[in-house]
């Protein structure tokens, strides 16, 4: 029964990861339509910003916050720099792909960059809070002060979030920018600002979670950290499954890819993982091509 | 040349005579270049098959890799258990991953965009997986690929690198010549009004969904070739010969090549083969340390990746080619 | 218009390609019929491919630099009869692809004398299956892996194995276990790839029966899902004793996912993943090591009462400066030693075949940092044949049981486990191998 018990919460805490992940990609797809492959490598750079400044100020939560700060700057950079120039630039066949390479390039970028500077330097980051799990007669339950962090810090963001899109007029201006800028350009609203801001709020997420999770993790923080390549993959597909539109939908991907992970790792085989993810988010297109929160009236990208 | 160009015969003749300049080449170069030559006609193949899906038919592929292992897989396991010709084999790649290709096409046909880049990303991610579920797969170890000793009629010491360049520039010159062919038919026509305006093209009486699932078949038949290739040149198949780096070289070939047009396909080819040698030059030169020798061909790459599609976004076959067209047009008016 | 520009330019494209295939030719050099190709009088090129970069690139991307430095430090010393060794290093990020063309390299661009610690079993494969070192006569020595076959000399004629097989270490974990911990309940949590069946066939051999199987798929142990789900795994079985057989990155997730539960069984980690200062990197806190056991071939790396991990230390701080020393190194600079003792042992005259036929006739003769003697012979290339046990103190320090090093050794097919007697020579003076 514990076992039960176990499954259900290792794969809701777990799931509440790849929802961080997945609400950074989501922002990015609703306030640009691109999918941002960066991301990972973003991720990673905050994570290595926020490494830096525990040294500093001997705080995991200032650190935390100023990771998440530096997080939004270079997010908004980079949309700046150079998807503002992509965007400019390109008409055509190649509009529809060339964001997804350009990030992959930057993801690249960063990347080596990351690699040069910070590698083969130790870096560890110790739980800010326990991470031993809180007891339950006898038991150790696989949740600890470190998840309930996790857990509150998705919640928080989706709540907000879903508050700022849909009832403050940033969300809207967010919302006009992304699917009718030529309209929302006539209608008085700054446009690439509003865009900007919407890279800068992905890029302080995807800071979240990568603070977050890598104390969750080993703690070990290292360039060629498989643990965000796979952050990543994951995070994508629980905004896939969720409908890449909605920021509740990333969320309930998150937790649904989490929980059936676990039960088919605990019950079936644990040599499974990738399999499951790929058969879980192909079982949840087939069904609904448009993800579990998406509209039906497909916009094509 | 134009003109001979024009016609079927004429580009039959054309790519017969290019092989006859690569058969030339491929005898005035050493080993080592030879095996890189089998290597860029297997990437050249690899990509046209990007391009194929990608420019042509306006579909996403994250995980080329994926399909260019379910082609590899199926070369080593007719060649291992049946023993059959090498080209039986490279015949039965290409057939089976574009059934493969055709099963995923029918599901991709419904995705948009993000959508299918998510699909084909987690398929390259979870294929490679498999391998170690079926031990006739032969695990993390994989497989061995032997496409037999060069014929005795050769020489006895004719290089078994310069077989493999022969057979991958020839499987390459095949393909792209059919590829040629096919994007001239009705079929390649069909593909380039479903990219350029879907619905206009519904209006027209194209079946989209059918457009896009035959173009996905006929790329993922190019990248089992590719796949079988790639096995060929490194003597086996594993999972790790196709992880998720190579599915994205192969779309940073793809658009380094510029996305839309065939010719330009040796340019990303090319860019793939020779950019570790070229950052080595680059590191040795300035003697950068460890950090830097190991971290530049990916950091050369990806600055390549970005420059291109900020400053030529379809690829610099296609900008020169419009520069051109400008050109003419002024000179006319 | 348009259509013609295009073939055109399909035209202009392909003779450019074919024109720059074919002016890339390097005429070819000639060599002086005396030396060896990558040896002169004063010097002799060695190559080496391991992933420097990727995920599989932490703690091995150590190993090349701790070579260059013993190589340096032997160089300093005047070199191996008068010849001073260097080493060509490539990245293969671990993939056989890039294995195969980075050995390309080495063989025909840089010339290299022999390739020496190529690393990974399917990478070693491709190599051997394509460039084919054999044919060529080419030494590829040391491999770093653990696969049996490589010492098979009819498959691989010229290729060295240097570390002990994962069916010789499971076999001699299987006595060591039904030993110590009789009636106790058993898990094993491995990789599901080749190096966890292999280890699987071992403890079959070995007659070793687990309560719980876990395997786990490479690389899973990244994703936050995974490893707490092993640790509830093998809690809901009641395991005591946890056999883990995985890589570093996978022993840091089990540990700190079982301390995350409270759950602490008698862990005793495969010599793989059981490397402290890379499982420290890989996150865990020292205190955590307490009472975890591993086995191993070398001294612990810790152990300055041995003379080669002394000497390696001050060759490290001089030629290596800024790397902490660890296993890695340890291996690093044993394989490298090892070659200089059979470059040495080839004597002057050096030739690829002289080297090969020196490691066949007096290869188990040499002297290593090895606590196992080695057994190569006219028709077996097999390196070490076994293992020690120890167990990790607060401070994560691996310390021998009992305070001495108790050596098992086995093969790799049925050869029965027994309690080694094998004495290590004594290190050669100031650790510079002489031709014998």
């Amino acid at each position: 029964m514990f076992t039960f018990f176990d499954t259900i919460i290792i794969g809701l805490t777990s799931g509440a990861v790849y929802s961080l992940m997945a609400i950074s990609l989501v922002l990015v797809w609703r306030s640009t339509r691109v999918i941002n492959f960066a991301q990972a490598g973003q991720a990673l750079l905050s994570t290595y910003i926020g490494f830096s400044f525990i040294g500093r100020f001997n705080s995991y939560w200032v650190a935390l916050f100023i990771a998440i700060i530096l997080g939004a700057g270079v997010s908004a950079l980079i949309e700046i720099i150079f998807m503002r120039t992509l965007f400019k630039r390109n008409t055509g066949p190649i509009a529809g792909v060339a964001p997804i390479i350009a990030t992959l390039g930057l993801l690249g970028l960063i990347h080596g960059l990351i690699g040069i500077f910070m590698g083969g330097k130790e870096a560890i980051i110790r739980p800010p809070v326990s991470n031993v799990g809180y007891t339950f007669s006898g038991h150790t339950l696989a949740f600890s002060p470190l998840k309930l962090v996790i857990v509150s810090a998705v919640l928080f963001l989706m709540i907000s979030l879903s508050i700022l899109f849909t009832k403050t007029n940033i969300g809207l201006a967010l919302r006009a920018s992304a699917y009718a800028p030529e309209i929302a350009r006539l209608a008085g609203v700054k446009v690439d600002g509003i865009r900007t801001l919407g890279w800068a709020l992905a890029g302080a997420a995807g800071a979240a979670a990568g603070m977050l999770q890598t104390p969750n993790g080993t703690g070990a923080l290292s360039p060629d950290s498989l643990e965000f390549s796979l952050l990543l993959v994951f995070g994508f597909i629980a905004a896939v499954i969720g409908g890449l539109e909605s920021l509740v939908g990333a969320v309930i991907g998150g937790l649904l890819l989490g929980l059936v992970l676990a039960f088919v790792i605990m019950y079936v085989s644990a040599t499974l993982p990738f399999m499951t993810a790929f058969v879980l988010l192909l079982g949840v297109l087939l069904v609904r091509p448009q993800g579990i929160m998406g509209k039906k009236v497909g916009r094509r990208a | 040349m134009h003109k001979l160009l024009q016609s079927n015969f004429g580009r039959l003749v054309f790519f017969i005579f290019l092989g006859f300049i690569i058969f030339l080449a491929g005898n005035r170069v050493d080993e080592l270049r030879v095996y890189q030559g089998a290597t860029l006609a297997m990437f050249v193949v690899a990509i046209s098959s990007i391009i194929l899906l990608t420019g042509y038919s306006g579909q996403v592929s994250l995980g080329h890799g994926a399909l260019l292992a379910i082609g590899g897989y199926s070369a080593v396991l007719a060649r291992n258990y049946w023993t059959l010709p090498i080209w039986i084999c490279f015949a039965i790649a290409v057939l089976v991953a574009a059934a493969a290709g055709a099963v995923l096409g029918t599901a991709a046909a419904r995705l948009s965009g993000p959508y299918l880049a998510g699909t084909t990303l987690a398929l390259a991610v979870g294929l490679p997986s498999i391998a170690n579920q079926f031990s006739f797969l032969g695990g993390e170890q994989g497989l061995l690929f032997d496409v037999g000793a060069p014929p005795v009629s050769l020489g006895a010491d004719f290089s078994p690198y310069k077989w493999y360049f022969w057979i991958a520039a020839s499987a390459a010159l095949i393909a792209l010549w059919w590829l040629q062919n096919i994007l001239r038919s009705r079929y390649g026509r069909t593909w380039r009004a479903v990219r350029g305006n879907e619905i206009a093209a519904q209006l027209a009486g194209i079946h989209s969904g059918k457009a896009k699932t035959l173009a996905f078949t006929v790329s993922s038949g190019l990248a089992g070739l590719a796949g079988a290739l790639l096995a060929m040149t490194i003597g086996t198949v594993s999972p790790s010969a196709f992880p998720l780096t190579l599915s994205f070289s192969l779309l940073t070939g793809a658009v380094l090549s510029g996305v839309t047009t065939l010719p330009g396909v040796m340019i990303g080819a090319v860019t793939l083969v020779a950019t570790p040698e070229i950052s080595h030059a680059i590191s040795n030169r300035i003697g950068g340390s460890d950090g830097v020798t190991t971290n530049l061909p990916g950091l050369l790459v990806s600055a390549l990746l970005i420059l291109v599609v900020m400053l030529v976004p379809n690829g610099p076959v296609e900008q020169m080619r419009s520069m051109r067209v400008r050109k003419n047009a002024s000179i006319s008016r | 218009m348009i259509g013609t520009y295009r073939r055109k330019l399909l035209i202009a494209s392909a003779v450019l390609a074919t024109g720059s295939l074919a002016l890339t030719a390097i005429p070819a050099q000639a060599f002086s019929v005396r030396n060896e190709i990558g040896v002169t009088s004063t010097s002799i090129k060695l190559g080496i491919t391991l992933p420097m970069t990727g995920a599989a690139s932490p703690g091995y991307n150590k190993i090349p630099g701790a070579m260059k430095a013993y190589f340096d430090y032997v160089n300093a010393s005047g070199g191996v009869n008068g010849r001073k060794i260097s080493l060509v290093v490539k990245d293969d990020a671990y993939t056989p692809t890039a294995s195969v063309q980075a050995t390309n390299e080495l063989i025909l661009k840089d010339k290299v004398f022999a390739v020496v610690g190529a690393l990974g079993t399917a990478n070693n494969k491709a190599v051997a299956a394509l460039v084919n070192p054999g044919r060529r006569g080419i030494p590829d020595l040391f491999v770093n892996t653990g696969f049996s076959g490589f010492a098979v000399k009819k498959s691989y004629p010229t290729t060295f194995s240097l570390f002990p097989s994962y069916v010789m270490e499971a076999k001699i974990l299987s006595m060591y276990i039904k030993d110590k911990f009789p009636g106790k309940k058993l898990a094993l949590l491995y990789q599901a790839d080749d190096f966890g069946r292999d280890a699987l066939a071992g403890f079959k051999t070995g007659g070793l029966t687990f309560d719980t199987y876990i395997p786990y798929a490479p690389l899973s142990q990244a994703t936050p899902t995974v490893p707490p789900t092993w640790i509830s795994k093998l809690q809901a079985a009641g395991s005591e004793v946890v056999v883990l057989f995985g890589v570093s990155s996978a022993t840091a997730a089990a540990l700190g996912a079982a301390y995350a539960k409270s759950y602490r069984p008698q862990w005793i980690l495969g010599s793989v993943g059981g490397d402290a200062t890379a499982i420290k990197l890989a996150g865990v806190p020292a205190p955590l090591f307490t009472g975890v056991q591993t086995a191993s071939f070398l001294p612990a790396p810790a152990d300055t009462t041995d003379e080669y991990v002394k000497l390696f230390q001050t060759i490290n701080t001089k030629y290596n400066p800024g790397v902490t020393f660890d296993n890695n190194i340890l291996a690093g600079m044993n394989t490298a030693f090892v070659t200089v003792q059979a470059i040495a042992a080839a004597g002057k005259n050096l030739t690829r075949k002289a080297l090969i036929a020196a490691i066949e006739t007096k290869g188990s003769t040499f002297a290593s940092a090895g606590l196992t003697p080695m057994a190569p012979t006219a028709t077996t290339h097999a390196g070490y044949n076994g293992y020690w046990f120890g167990t990790y103190d607060g401070t994560a320090t691996l310390k021998p049981n009992d305070g001495v090093y108790t050596v098992y050794t086995t093969d790799s097919a049925s050869g029965a486990v027994v309690k080694s007697t094998y004495k290590r020579p004594d290190m050669p003076l100031n650790g510079l191998p002489t031709s014998k």
